[in-house]
């Protein structure tokens, strides 16, 4: 479902991607770990090109996104603004801070692009808002202003709206970061609500716990490069590199995996 | 000081001119604040010639005081040839000098707005003017609105300029009146209370506005 | 016509006079208004009478335009006997007005400075006048600065408009020369770029006095 080959990219001096590649299959979830500054979240960035990237190809559902290569001279180009955008609707992502707009309402947060992006008629498109709605756990909530929300409730219809769009892949950036703990469950249940319908996902996470529950694959990641990748039970627990065993030392000691 | 007999007699005429500051003021206001969100959305989002013309525009505006402008106007629209009305002449000039400072609200409007925004909305698959139009103009413009009406009313009180060259409205008008009684003081402060009735109800609208801003929408 | 030598030679001199009495009206103005306008800040932010009459002044200042004001002072207070020259009635209006804003500016500031830095203060046992004086007013000043450079340049312009009460600084000297000469654009093209030149030190200096007040951000 996601190719991502030979990704670099570098902010001014620093390398913060290197010969990034991994790719993800069709009902996969891909949880990414490691530490601040590892590139994990500029990884997804890339992806649906929020972040620009100097070389690599990243394919989703067999189209390529962002850049293609000339057939002719084999060069990248650069895919026109209309084309990324129609990309990105095949690309769901949440964000650490929700970023709901907060002049909308829930439900219209929620039917605007997939009313003034994919033309669905409106009526169809509030149906679906609330199946969404319903199925994370805020049917009430439709006539509600973001701002009269919680966290929790936020980043909720945050995923409702990702979702809306009907993406082949949902990227989830930090999304409990920010939350207050207690807020954290609602979010993680619908994640692995969506997890086990069969979503293709990548996470990025500081969740332990979660990561080792929801993920079918984990990748660490650390100084812009994929360490290690492997099943959870394996890396978490018998990982081979000695970077992620220290990482997963320190987290232990503070959080009691 | 107890004799406001020439003002009562008089408040009728004051209250024309007053009228015809609206209708000026009203004129420029609409043409300076489409300009101003045009040059806004030109300096977000073109490149930097584009901006360095603006930059010079917005220079020119900003140092040089708009009566003089105003009388440069006057005095050369005659020798250019062009026929324009004396009235269209100072609305076009005080729109062009206002558009720049509405240029400037709207501008810092857009680039308030969180990164965080723009990036829900072109990961959802928007494309830049729908962003534009549905996620970025409505919040930059009501964070903008309270300093606009400021501008606003500014420039209702700018309007007053256009009597030092000779077009009628309300300053113009109280000049005539006061040549008449010499009863300056009453009359003025006429003209004064009126100024304020008009401005002071858009500046409480404003601040209005910006209690409501800050209740977050 | 335009770009006549002999011209600019003898407009130049007539102009530089201007600027010397636009430069007196507004440093002094704007030297006056520092005091001014933190006395009615002060006043405002107090209970009672004294707080509601300061806000009340600043109310009719910025609600009613700089040309009445002086209108009603150059003309007014001649008619009830106590006539004040032209300069003299000018920089009277233009402290009123500008004293209004000035103390908004004021008021600004202190209130931007984040309630946390009080708290912190009163925390560390500090007394009220050490309080303000090491902790809030460097910082009060830093955020003023700006605002402040803003405003002073708003008054050099505004001094043009005590042309109208026949004051010889720029605009008027501008005026007698036009309508003396045929030469409308060098006589413009020099008050121009005056003012630019008067506008753009005043920014520079305001540039300079926060690089080197501000160091508290």
């Amino acid at each position: 479902m996601l190719d991502i080959v030979g990704l670099h990219k570098r902010f001014g001096a620093v390398e913060v991607l290197r010969n990034v590649s991994f790719a993800v299959s069709p009902g996969e979830v891909v949880v990414v770990i490691g530490p601040s500054g590892s590139g994990k979240t500029t990884l997804l960035r890339c992806i649906n090109l929020l972040e620009e990237y100097e070389r690599g190809t990243i394919t989703v559902d067999g189209e390529p996104i962002g850049y293609r290569i000339d057939g002719n001279s084999g060069r990248r180009v650069r895919m026109s603004e209309r084309e990324i955008a129609r990309a990105r609707e095949r690309i769901g992502m949440v964000f650490q801070s929700f970023n709901l707009f907060p002049h909308m309402n829930v439900l219209q947060n929620i039917v605007a692009a997939p009313v003034r992006v994919k033309r669905i008629e409106r009526r169809q498109a509030e149906t679906r808002a609330c199946e969404l709605l319903a199925m994370v756990g805020l049917s009430d909530k439709a006539a509600e202003y973001p701002i009269r929300l919680s966290g929790g409730q936020q980043q909720r219809v945050a995923i409702a709206r990702a979702l809306a769009m009907d993406p082949k892949i949902m990227l989830f950036d930090e999304v409990t970061s920010a939350l207050d703990p207690e807020l954290v469950g609602e979010v993680l249940a619908a994640m692995q609500r969506l997890a086990s319908d069969g979503m293709t996902m990548v996470v990025v996470t500081h969740e332990m716990s979660f990561a080792r529950d929801i993920a079918d694959r984990i990748v660490f990641m650390d100084g812009g490069v994929v360490v290690e990748a492997g099943r959870p039970d394996q890396l978490l627990f018998a990982p081979q590199t000695e970077r992620v065993r220290a990482f997963l030392k320190r987290y232990n000691d503070r959080y009691r995996i | 000081m107890k004799e406001f007999g020439p003002l009562i007699h008089s408040f009728w005429y004051l209250l024309r001119g007053a009228g015809m500051t609206v209708l000026m003021a009203t004129s420029a206001v609409v043409p300076a604040t489409i300009l101003g969100i045009l040059l806004a959305l030109l300096q977000v989002f073109r490149g930097h010639l584009v901006q360095s013309i603006i930059l010079g525009y917005l220079f020119l505006v900003r140092g040089i005081p708009l009566l003089v402008l105003l009388t440069f106007v006057y005095y050369l629209m005659p020798l250019t040839g062009v026929d324009l009305p004396p009235f269209w002449g100072v609305v076009l000039v005080i729109s062009l000098y206002y558009a720049a400072f509405i240029s400037e609200v709207f501008r810092a409007g857009i680039l308030s707005l969180p990164q965080a925004q723009w990036d829900a909305a072109r990961s959802l698959g928007m494309t830049r003017g729908l962003l534009l139009q549905i996620v970025v103009l409505p919040q930059a413009l009501r964070l903008a609105a309270p300093p606009y009406v400021s501008l606003c009313v500014s420039l209702i009180k700018a309007t007053s300029l256009v009597s030092i060259v000779g077009l009628w409205e309300l300053t113009m008008a109280s000049r005539e009146v006061v040549e008449r009684t010499l009863a300056p003081f009453q009359i003025f402060i006429g003209a004064a209370a009126i100024y304020f009735a008009i401005c002071y109800t858009l500046a409480l609208y404003g601040r209005h506005l910006e209690r409501r801003v800050l209740l977050g929408h | 016509m335009p770009f006549d030598p002999h011209f600019i030679a003898r407009l130049i001199p007539a102009l530089l006079e201007g600027a010397e009495v636009t430069v007196e009206l507004a440093t002094l103005t704007m030297a006056i208004c520092l005091v001014w306008g933190l006395l009615v800040a002060l006043a405002q932010g107090m209970r009672g009478p004294l707080g509601w009459i300061a806000g009340s002044y600043i109310q009719l200042v910025r609600n009613t335009p700089l040309l009445i004001q002086l209108y009603l002072v150059y003309f007014g207070f001649s008619m009830a006997g106590f006539g004040l020259s032209g300069f003299a009635s000018g920089l009277l209006a233009l402290c009123a007005q500008n004293g209004g804003y000035v103390a908004e500016i004021y008021r600004g500031g202190l209130q931007s400075v984040s309630i946390r830095q009080f708290e912190a203060g009163r925390a560390l046992g500090m007394g009220r006048w050490t309080l303000y004086s090491t902790v809030i007013l460097p910082q009060v000043v830093a955020r003023v600065i700006p605002p402040l450079t803003n405003q002073s340049i708003a008054i050099i312009k505004d001094t043009s408009q005590v042309a109208a009460i026949a004051v010889m600084e720029i605009m008027k000297i501008s005026e007698v020369w036009v309508e003396t000469s045929a030469n409308t654009y060098d006589v413009f093209l020099g008050a121009a770029l005056i003012y630019l030149a008067l506008t753009s030190i005043a920014g520079l200096v305001g540039k300079l006095a926060e690089r080197r007040l501000a160091f508290a951000q």
